[in-house]
């Protein structure tokens, strides 16, 4: 190492901050400053003669008493927001483990398999975005009316009609499921194709089975594709509040996300909806950092 | 909604193809109602109030019996006698989407040389928040008796000169002298309605004597409805289990009591919630549906092909003085840049003609003395079975009516409300 920076040094490190500059000014103004603002409502509970929050920007002005009944309802199992929250985890949960199931097979295929197949299963899994998300949960509305197509082919089979749309669970967990499974493809497709392919050359070289080349070099690499691929999808799930009203409409498939709208949209407790914000915010973040704790070990992993 | 097959501006006749018409059908619907839907919209005449943050409001609360005189303040004064109407650019109009019919709206702008536009809000909140916005001018806003006090009292509304409106002589004598507004100084009416029951009258055997048990039975499980309106559906619960007759009540355990009625219709009916009973009722989607009348007026349009409005249905209370009835009002911002041309398209709504024709849009009854029921049924505007869903005079005399209510009071019945919603 020289003993003097040269002017080339110099520059470069002048250069790398300034690259991180445009994120940085994203990151303070999209996520900081509204986060605070969340903050400074949740703790008001002052509004004007107009509904508004009057947001107590000063920390010293805090309160936390709305603050502590949003937590309290929401972690004493009497409490009024506990069935909801309950019902947003199990709804995610089973959304999630249908995105695996259904997503995990899409995703090895199309990035081992396909061979000159997979720019169009690529377009395929992509296609939905085309057509606006409300748009593709209406459709669906029409598909699983109680005369519609899916009762229709049912029929067909000798399966008796049901009733899709009268606030069932299960809808609303297939309906998430399928909302958000191209988020949760894509991201395991990029880290699936990345394994190197000489690796399970090498398994097999030295013998190993199929299965077992699938769960001790495949698995365990696209290790990190999968956690981000659930990270991706839980987190937006884990919010929705239109993907349950428009299956079900019914107050027993509400999730956390519709009693955030009841009270942000209209009245005088918008501090208890940014109160409802920030705890669900701060449940995600758990969550959000247990993934970065797992990424930086396994860059860690793969440094060594 | 649409209706008045004279209106040149209404939506393009519904397929009517041999193939999957109804599906068609269906699918046009569900785009129009999906915004109904989408949860970021609520209620037309969903009364949202509140005073000031530490209680008492810096301005009088009306009350039906204890009318208020909205003052005319000199640092607010109307416009004057005799001006020339303002022409050539925009005219913004703030109100509830589809409230207004496209051809009232299209044929004014026509003859005004001014193109119209409708900046649309859910509710009063986003209507405030809007009509606020620093810069900002609106020319015409829709707000009801809840929120009206408090947009005189921030100078939000101009004062009308009655000159230019003469058609206010249309209107139900009542509603030109209003407890919300006496001597009507910054508002004509614009619609009245009432909160019922719609339903299918093929599916459902006999209608009981007070309705609302049509939706607290089991029969019908699964194809339940309540409006997605908190004030509406505790009203109705408050009412039909005579818990009070105050459906403004600050009195925490009659809200309460009535929210856990309602909870009941979770595992008792699967309950669901939306706005929509004027397509979900003739569907069939709705078997059962808590409803404003114009809902039922507008339903008629969104039956399925070959079906006839003989199979719905609309129950109102029988007497007056238990009915839920609710209106709304045309005023004029204080923003308006063309003040003139707004005073002049209330006149508009207030003919008679006019005001048929925009009630055929929209479903939504003017209070004009002219469209009485019988007129109204006579014309071909309501099915005889549904002459019931028209609003009349005594209704707005004796009937129960949501006002401006306390912050406090309105975070006791969003708090219960909310307990419903989260189907605990």
């Amino acid at each position: 190492m020289p003993d003097k920076p040269s002017g080339h040094d110099r520059a470069t490190r002048r250069l790398w901050p300034a690259l991180a500059l445009p994120g940085t000014f994203w990151l303070i103004a999209l996520f900081v400053v509204p986060f605070y603002a969340v903050m400074a409502v949740a703790f008001s509970g002052r509004i004007n003669i107009f509904n508004e929050p009057i947001p107590a920007w000063n920390p010293l002005d805090w309160e936390f008493s709305s603050f502590g009944t949003v937590i309290s309802d929401s972690f004493t199992p009497s409490g009024a927001y506990h069935e909801v929250w309950v019902r947003t985890a199990i709804y995610t949960f089973w959304a999630l483990v249908i995105c695996v199931a259904i997503g995990y097979p899409v995703a090895y295929y199309t990035a081992r398999l396909a061979g000159r197949r997979r720019g169009l299963i690529l377009a395929l899994i992509l296609a939905p975005w085309w057509i606006n998300y409300i748009t593709r949960m209406l459709a669906w509305v029409n598909l699983l009316q109680d005369d519609g197509y899916v009762n229709k082919a049912l029929g067909l089979v000798g399966i008796p009609p049901h009733s899709w749309l009268s606030g069932s669970s299960f809808t609303v967990v297939w309906a998430l499921a399928y909302g958000y499974l191209p988020y949760f493809i894509i991201p395991l497709f990029a880290s699936l194709d990345r394994i190197d392919q000489r690796l399970l050359e090498a398994s097999r070289d030295l013998g190993v089975g199929a299965l077992r080349t699938f769960s001790h070099i495949t698995l365990p690499l696209s290790r990190m594709g999968l956690v981000t691929a659930m990270v991706i999808t839980a987190l937006p799930m884990a919010g929705d509040y239109y993907t349950n009203t428009i299956v079900s409409g019914s107050p027993n498939t509400n999730m956390v996300g519709n009693q955030i709208e009841l009270f942000l949209l209209e009245g005088p407790q918008k501090n208890i909806g940014a109160g409802l914000v920030l705890l669900l915010s701060l449940v995600l973040m758990f969550f959000m950092f247990y993934y970065l704790i797992l990424t930086q070990r396994a860059s860690r992993e793969a440094a060594r | 909604m649409t209706s008045d097959p004279n209106d040149p501006a209404r939506l393009p006749p519904r397929p009517r193809p041999q193939l999957a018409r109804r599906d068609l059908l269906r699918g046009g619907v569900w785009l129009t109602v999906g915004l109904g839907t989408a949860p970021l919209l609520a209620a037309c005449g969903n009364g949202s109030s509140g005073q000031a943050a530490n209680g008492g409001a810096p301005y009088e609360l009306a009350r039906p019996d204890r009318p208020v005189t909205l003052a005319i303040k000199d640092s607010n004064p109307p416009i004057a006698d005799g001006l020339d109407p303002e022409t050539g650019g925009t005219f913004n109009i703030l109100n509830y989407a589809d409230y207004m019919a496209p051809g009232v709206m299209k044929d004014f702008g026509k003859e005004h040389n001014v193109s119209v536009q409708v900046t649309p809000y859910n509710n009063y909140d986003e209507m405030l928040a809007k009509i606020r916005q620093p810069g900002e001018s609106f020319d015409l806003v829709f707000p009801g008796p809840s929120v009206l006090s408090k947009m005189v009292y921030a100078d939000l509304v101009q004062p009308l000169n009655h000159s230019y409106v003469p058609n206010l002589r249309n209107v139900w004598p009542e509603f030109q002298d209003p407890w919300y507004d006496r001597g009507a100084h910054y508002t004509v009416p614009y619609t009245i309605y009432g909160t019922g029951v719609m339903y299918r009258a093929d599916r459902v055997s006999s209608v009981p004597e007070v309705g609302y048990d049509l939706l607290w039975d089991q029969q019908y499980s699964g194809k339940v409805y309540v409006l997605d309106d908190r004030q509406e559906a505790i009203a109705m619960s408050l009412l039909r289990n005579k818990i009070t007759d105050d459906i403004n009540t600050s009195n925490a355990d009659d809200v309460k009591r009535a929210t856990d009625s309602l909870i009941q219709l979770i595992s008792l009916v699967k309950v669901k919630t939306d706005i929509n009973a004027y397509s979900e009722v003739p569907e069939g989607t709705a078997t059962v549906h808590q409803c404003w009348s114009g809902d039922v007026i507008a339903g008629q349009y969104y039956l399925p092909h070959g079906q006839t409005p003989e199979v719905l249905g609309y129950w109102r209370p029988q007497a007056a003085s238990d009915y839920v009835i609710g209106s709304d009002n045309i005023a004029i911002p204080k923003s308006a840049k063309k003040p003139v041309l707004a005073h002049m398209l209330i006149n508009d709504l207030l003919d008679n003609k006019i005001g048929l024709r925009n009630f055929g849009w929209n479903g939504y009854q003017p209070p004009l003395t002219k469209l009485s029921a019988t007129y109204l049924t006579d014309q071909g505007y309501i099915p005889k079975n549904l002459a019931n869903s028209v609003v009349l005079r005594s209704d707005f005399a004796k009937g129960l009516t949501f006002y401006e209510v306390s912050p406090s009071t309105e975070a006791l019945w969003q708090t219960n409300w909310a307990r419903f919603k989260a189907g605990a």
